[in-house]
C-alpha cells in the first residue's frame, strides 16, 4: 500500500503546487460548455436532455485532457523509466495513476455539473443524487480507461492525436448511460428510474478497472 | 504458408462465390414484401458475420500474443483486424442501401448499426495507432492490449445500444412477426453464401498473414545483418 499511496501523494502534491491540471481542466469544461450555449442555443433553453448532453461533452473533453494528463506528465525527464526501475508492482503502480486521474476527472465533473446547471437554468434539486451517482462512475470508467491508453499513446508516435480516437469509441457505452441518467434526472425523474443505466455504467468501470489492473504491465512492458 | 494452400483455398473461394452469386440473382425467390432489395441480405449477414468473426480474432491473437508471446501471433491479430476493418465497413454499406428504400433514411442510429458503427471507429483507431507507429517496438503489445480492451467493450455496447434504442428486424435470432426466411431456398441460399464469404476471408486473412509474416522475417534478418555489422565493425 506504501507505494500506491507514494505515488499518489506525489501526483497531488504536484497538482497542489502547480495547480495546472486544474485550471486546465476547468477552463476547458468552461469552454466546451460556452461553444454549445452557442451551437445549441434552442435546444438547451428547451430541453434537459440537451444540457445534460452538454455536461458529458464538457466532461469528457476535460478528462481527455486531465486524466491523460497524469500518465503524460511521466513522459518529461524520462520520469516513466525511473517509476518503472523501482521496485513497484506495475498493477501498484497504475491504481496510483487511476487514483490521481479519478480525482482530476471528480474536478471536471463537479465543474461541468455546476456550470452546466448555473448556464443553462436547471432545476437541479431533486436531480442532484442521481447527477452525482452517474458522474462518479462514469469519471471512474473514464479514468480507468483513459489511464490506460494514456500509457499507449505517451509512448506511440502520433500519440497525442491517437488518444481521443482510441478513448471516444470505447467510452460510448457509458456516454449512453450516463447522458441517459443525466437527462432523466434532469426531467425530473426519480433516483430509481436511473437504475439500469446505472448499471450499465458500473458494469464498465468493473470491466475496464479490471482491464487496465491487468493489462497495464504489457502496456509499459519490461523495460 | 504453402503457397499451393493458398492457391487452392483462393479457387475454392472463387467456386463458392460463383455458385453463392447465382443462388442469390437468379435462384432464391423474391421476398414478398420488400422485393429485389431483400437480396443484398444475403451479402449484409456474411459480412456482418465475418467482420465479428475477425474482431474476436484480433482479440484471441492478442491474448496469445500477451501470454506466449511470439511475432506469428501480432501478425495474426493485425491481418484479422485489416480483413475485419474491411467488412465491418461492407456490413455498414450494405446495410445503408437496403435502408434507404426500406426504412426510408440512409442510417438511423439504431441499436445494431450503432453497435457496428462504434466497432468500426474502435478497428479505425486500432488500425491507425498501427499505420502511425508501426515502427515502435512496442506496437505489438499496445496492438494486443487495444484488441483485447475493445474486444471487452463490445457486450458492453450492445447492452447500452439495446437499452438505448432498436428497430433492427432480428432475422435470425427471433421469427415472431413473419420475419423469418419462410421458404427453405431462402435459408439454403443464406447458408452457401456464408460458406463462400467464410473463405474469402480466410483466404484474404491467408494472404495478408503471409505478407505479415514475411515482413517480420526481413525486419529480424535485418536486425541480424545490423548486429554482424556491428560486430565486424569492433573487430
Amino acid at each position: 500500500m506504501r507505494p500506491f499511496a507514494a505515488i499518489l501523494r506525489k501526483d497531488l502534491m504536484l497538482e497542489l503546487r502547480s495547480g495546472r491540471t486544474t485550471t486546465a481542466l476547468v477552463s476547458l469544461a468552461l469552454l466546451v460548455l460556452v461553444v454549445l450555449a452557442f451551437a445549441l442555443d434552442r435546444a438547451i433553453a428547451g430541453g434537459s436532455d440537451a444540457a445534460a448532453g452538454a455536461m458529458w461533452v464538457a466532461l469528457v473533453f476535460a478528462g481527455m485532457l486531465g486524466a491523460t494528463r497524469v500518465m503524460l506528465a511521466e513522459q518529461e525527464n524520462g520520469c516513466l523509466r525511473a517509476l518503472l526501475l523501482s521496485p513497484v508492482d506495475r498493477a501498484t503502480l497504475y491504481a496510483a495513476k487511476l487514483a490521481a486521474a479519478f480525482i482530476f476527472m471528480l474536478g471536471a465533473a463537479l465543474a461541468a455539473m455546476i456550470l452546466a446547471i448555473l448556464f443553462f437554468n436547471l432545476e437541479f434539486s431533486n436531480a442532484f443524487g442521481t447527477l452525482s451517482v452517474a458522474l462518479l462512475l462514469g469519471a471512474l470508467g473514464f479514468s480507468a480507461l483513459a489511464t490506460l491508453l494514456a500509457a499507449i499513446s505517451a509512448r506511440a508516435r502520433g500519440g497525442e492525436l491517437l488518444l481521443p480516437i482510441l478513448i471516444v469509441p470505447l467510452f460510448v457505452p457509458a456516454l449512453i448511460a450516463g447522458v441517459k441518467a443525466s437527462a432523466s434526472a434532469l426531467s425530473g425523474a426519480q433516483f430509481a428510474a436511473a437504475g439500469q443505466w446505472f448499471g450499465v455504467l458500473a458494469a464498465f468501470d468493473v470491466l475496464f478497472v479490471a482491464a487496465g489492473y491487468l493489462l497495464f504491465e504489457h502496456v509499459v512492458g519490461e523495460e | 504458408m504453402a503457397k499451393p494452400l493458398q492457391n487452392a483455398l483462393g479457387g475454392l473461394t472463387l467456386v463458392v462465390m460463383l455458385i453463392a452469386l447465382y443462388l442469390v440473382f437468379m435462384w432464391v425467390p423474391t421476398e414478398i414484401d420488400q422485393g429485389i432489395v431483400q437480396r443484398i441480405f444475403y451479402f449484409h449477414v456474411p459480412c456482418a458475420w465475418v467482420a465479428f468473426a475477425s474482431f474476436g480474432l484480433v482479440a484471441i491473437a492478442g491474448i496469445f500474443y500477451l501470454w506466449l508471446g511470439g511475432q506469428i501471433w501480432d501478425d495474426l491479430g493485425y491481418a484479422a483486424a485489416e480483413v475485419g476493418m474491411l467488412f465491418c465497413t461492407l456490413v455498414l454499406i450494405t446495410g445503408s442501401l437496403w435502408a434507404k428504400p426500406i426504412w426510408g433514411t440512409w442510417w438511423t442510429w439504431d441499436s445494431r448499426l450503432t453497435t457496428t458503427f462504434v466497432l468500426w471507429l474502435m478497428y479505425g483507431g486500432y488500425l491507425m495507432l498501427r499505420a502511425m507507429a508501426d515502427d515502435s517496438p512496442q506496437i505489438a503489445r499496445y496492438g494486443a492490449v487495444i484488441g483485447i480492451v475493445a474486444a471487452l467493450d463490445v457486450p458492453v455496447v450492445i447492452i447500452s445500444v439495446r437499452l438505448w434504442r432498436t428497430i433492427h428486424p432480428a432475422v435470425l435470432v427471433t421469427r415472431q412477426g413473419g420475419h423469418g426466411l419462410e421458404d427453405m431456398r431462402m435459408v439454403v441460399t443464406l447458408l452457401v453464401s456464408l460458406a463462400a464469404f467464410t473463405l474469402l476471408f480466410a483466404w484474404l486473412l491467408m494472404l495478408r498473414f503471409s505478407e505479415l509474416r514475411m515482413r517480420s522475417r526481413l525486419n529480424a534478418a535485418a536486425r541480424e545483418i545490423a548486429i554482424a555489422r556491428l560486430r565486424v565493425g569492433a573487430a
